[in-house]
């Protein structure tokens, strides 16, 4: 198995697609020009492979879109990564002076007569950094525009999703494999790390994708990898994912650190997928997400600090659902989600599932492989 | 100050997240409230294991997901909470969601605060990168050694995120560049300056034979970062030719001359004078990039030295004790690729020290 990050057989079609999406969008949300700071909406935008790096980017045009010429322009030096389909005249150059950034911003032909401006984010001074470009121009939030084209996924987007899931199974079983007493949390990150990397795929969606639990005492999900290490009838909460071109893929588990399980783990394990299938029940198209918590709470389970449900695509997206969070969201056909259950009891330690759904006008379908059931 | 970002956010609280894709820092970001005159900062985190023992539990708050549609009030009212409404209020990033609703709040940029508050180093950060350099290290005196003809670059990766973690590293901070560079920049990729395409990483090529590698990588401890650089050759017994030996003694000359230079009082400009001295009148550096950058809990951060930013900004950087610079200084020779390090150093109150010691292996071999 050998994931290429940014080359598939419906790549074409698929950046195509994204960009006329894009293009779409911007026409019904009366949008000009986009300008993008965002590393995946920038993917969305253009398919070109960018250098990964971890966490947030400072806010700043990264791409920009123009609707009159139906153009993406990016703020990059290089044509290394840039899909064929895309021209030289594509790249702006990266320069540091603000000064040199607003003339390629001026370069890109239509964007000084934008009146709509949308951007995926903003700064104090970002709107009036652009309107010295486009004086005419509106500055307003182009996130309605962007998820109108992006939460919405075609075949090869799942595809693509579908197959990093597969990548995170195998990554699963790896890290099932090296779980042992005495190996720390640390550790089993690495052999994530590495597995997903040997299969060419070594962009993480999250390095918190190991938790292991006390069998006595209060229990809590941590996310952040420590050098703990896994003692022998403990849980160990493996939760790994994994990223092909861009589109994120995972799924949850929790194993027995002997491999021999306990009866008060069995029932632990029994509640965990009962709350996560009635979860799975209520991922229906129009949805909203107090439906998804009371769906939770149906289950009689208390609500747990991390969100139940968010959608998926080229990495993380709304909606986020959870205690307190997400409410109003409602779920769109054709969607995909990433949900958790978590359920925990002292004496015992935690479980966790997470599975991928497509939201379907008749229901869920689960993109996880097989049974692998703790 | 209300920051966002995810190494504003590691800087003013000391916390701890999962390393993640953008996307995933975005929605699911742990974000610090900073309010003159409280000694510790307030922080909203989806991460809670992650925030410093010394944090006051009344400090500690659920998360605010200010990318997402209800968040925007979240922010607001946890804001209204600790702060008047006439409050000056700094943010490094304003979402969506969050203009909606902070109308009444006057609204400044952050970046004239932090910037300055990071670029002199404490001993404990000086500590935190001299530990990711020395782990950074440690992984690739490992990987080298698999840099054979026949070999892709994801096995180079593969291997270096599994010994990182193995070595105690917090955080991956940039997917790995082990990069092949073309003899000519005719053999492109394509620049939009003209300039040597890096970094320009192709993640499926087959190493060959005699491959000129740029590396390039970068791991986090305790938030702050490493930044490792060489030249590597791809070979089962790598030994350069007299030209790259040459190409690499240009590049220790340049960077000798830079820091010959590097000490209290010393100006940007006056080090990127001395580096193009050094290389025979030629920027030594790529147009795009820089002589030197700084580092912290941002891969790349000030002072930044030789960028387009232009001489006058370089003359106005007045190095200072506890600024810790990255040299990335190139040598490039058209026709047969070239040379390219990077050294990671603190002025001190005298001059400079090292946080770097690996090797320049195979260029110059271990003795």
């Amino acid at each position: 198995m050998k994931a290429r990050d940014d080359v598939n057989p419906g790549s074409v079609r698929l950046r195509v697609e994204r960009r006329n999406r894009l293009l779409g969008a911007m026409a019904d949300h009366e949008l000009d020009a986009l300008v993008l700071s965002r590393p995946e909406n920038v993917r969305y935008a253009t398919g070109a492979r960018q250098l990964w790096m971890s966490g947030t980017r400072p806010v700043g045009p990264a791409c920009i879109m123009v609707r009159a010429t139906g153009q993406v322009h990016l703020i990059d030096v290089s044509d290394e990564g840039l899909p064929p389909e895309l021209g030289h005249d594509t790249i702006l150059g990266r320069p540091w002076d603000p000064g040199l950034l607003l003339a390629a911003l001026r370069s890109v032909p239509g964007f000084t007569d934008a009146t709509t401006i949308g951007t995926d984010t903003s700064s104090p001074g970002l709107a009036k950094r652009l309107r010295a470009v486009a004086p005419d121009a509106n500055v307003l939030d182009g996130g309605p525009a962007i998820w109108a084209a992006r939460t919405t996924k075609t075949a090869d987007e799942i595809a693509l999703i579908t197959a990093a899931v597969t990548i995170a199974a195998s990554s699963l079983e790896a890290m099932t494999d090296a779980l042992a007493p005495g190996v720390t949390e640390r550790e089993l990150l690495g052999v994530h790390l590495e597995h997903i990397a040997s299969l060419g795929a070594p962009i993480a969606p999250t390095e918190g994708v190991v938790c292991v639990t006390p069998h006595s005492g209060p229990v809590a999900l941590r996310r952040v990898a420590s050098d703990r290490q896994a003692r022998d009838g403990e849980l160990a909460v493996l939760d790994p994912g994994a990223m092909v071109a861009g589109y994120e893929g995972g799924l949850g588990r929790t194993r027995s650190v002997s491999r021999m399980t306990t009866d008060a783990q069995r029932d632990l394990a029994t509640r965990g997928r009962t709350a996560l299938d009635a979860l799975l029940a209520a991922c229906r198209a129009g949805a909203t997400g107090a439906d998804i918590t009371h769906a939770w709470r149906s289950t009689s389970e208390p609500l747990p600090s991390v969100p139940l449900v968010h959608g998926v695509g080229l990495g993380v997206e709304p909606p986020v659902i959870g205690p307190g969070i997400g409410d109003e969201a409602v779920l769109t056909e054709g969607s995909v989600l990433s949900v958790t259950s978590w359920v925990a009891e002292p004496g015992v330690g935690g479980h966790l599932e997470r599975d991928f759904v497509v939201v379907g006008a008749q229901g869920p379908t689960v993109l996880s492989p097989g049974n692998t059931d703790a | 100050m209300v920051l966002l970002g995810t190494s504003a956010v590691s800087y003013a609280t000391g916390a701890a997240a999962p390393g993640a894709d953008s996307s995933r820092a975005e929605l699911f970001r742990p974000v610090a409230i900073v309010v003159r005159g409280d000694p510790a900062p307030h922080l909203f985190t989806p991460y809670p294991d992650g925030a410093p023992d010394e944090l006051p539990a009344d400090h500690l708050h659920d998360p605010l997901y200010p990318d997402v549609e209800s968040g925007g009030v979240r922010v607001r009212d946890a804001l209204t909470q600790l702060v008047d409404p006439r409050a000056r209020v700094v943010v490094d990033e304003v979402t969506h969601p969050m203009a909606g609703v902070l109308g009444p709040f006057d609204l400044g940029a952050a970046g004239p605060l932090l910037g300055p508050a990071k670029v002199r180093k404490t001993s404990d950060e000086l500590a935190c990168i001299r530990i990711a350099q020395h782990i950074n290290e440690r992984a690739i005196a490992d990987v080298q050694p698999m840099l054979r003809p026949g070999v892709v670059p994801s096995s180079l990766t593969a291997a270096f995120l599994r010994r990182i973690f193995d070595l105690g590293a917090h955080s991956v901070g940039i997917d790995p560049i082990w990069q092949v560079m073309p003899s000519s920049l005719a053999e492109g990729p394509w620049t939009s300056n003209g300039d040597v395409a890096f970094p320009a990483h192709d993640p499926d090529r087959v190493y060959r034979d005699g491959d000129v590698v740029w590396v390039d990588t970068s791991v986090h401890y305790q938030g702050y970062a490493s930044d490792f650089g060489r030249t590597w050759i791809a070979a089962r017994d790598p030994q350069p030719s007299p030209r790259q030996r040459s190409q690499f003694r240009q590049w220790l000359d340049v960077l000798d001359a830079a820091l010959d230079e590097c000490r209290p009082g010393a100006t940007g400009g006056e080090l990127c004078r001395a580096a193009t001295a050094a290389a025979g009148g030629r920027r030594p550096w790529m147009d795009h990039l820089y002589l030197a950058h700084g580092i912290g809990t941002d891969l790349g951060e000030m002072p930044m030295i030789g960028t387009d930013l232009g001489e006058a900004f370089d003359d106005q950087l007045v190095l200072e004790p506890g600024m810790v610079l990255v040299f990335e200084p190139v040598i490039w020779d058209d026709g047969h690729a070239g040379y390219r390090s990077e050294e990671v150093t603190v002025v001190t109150d005298d001059g400079w020290a090292s946080l770097s010691s690996y090797p320049f292996d195979p260029y110059e071999p271990v003795q």
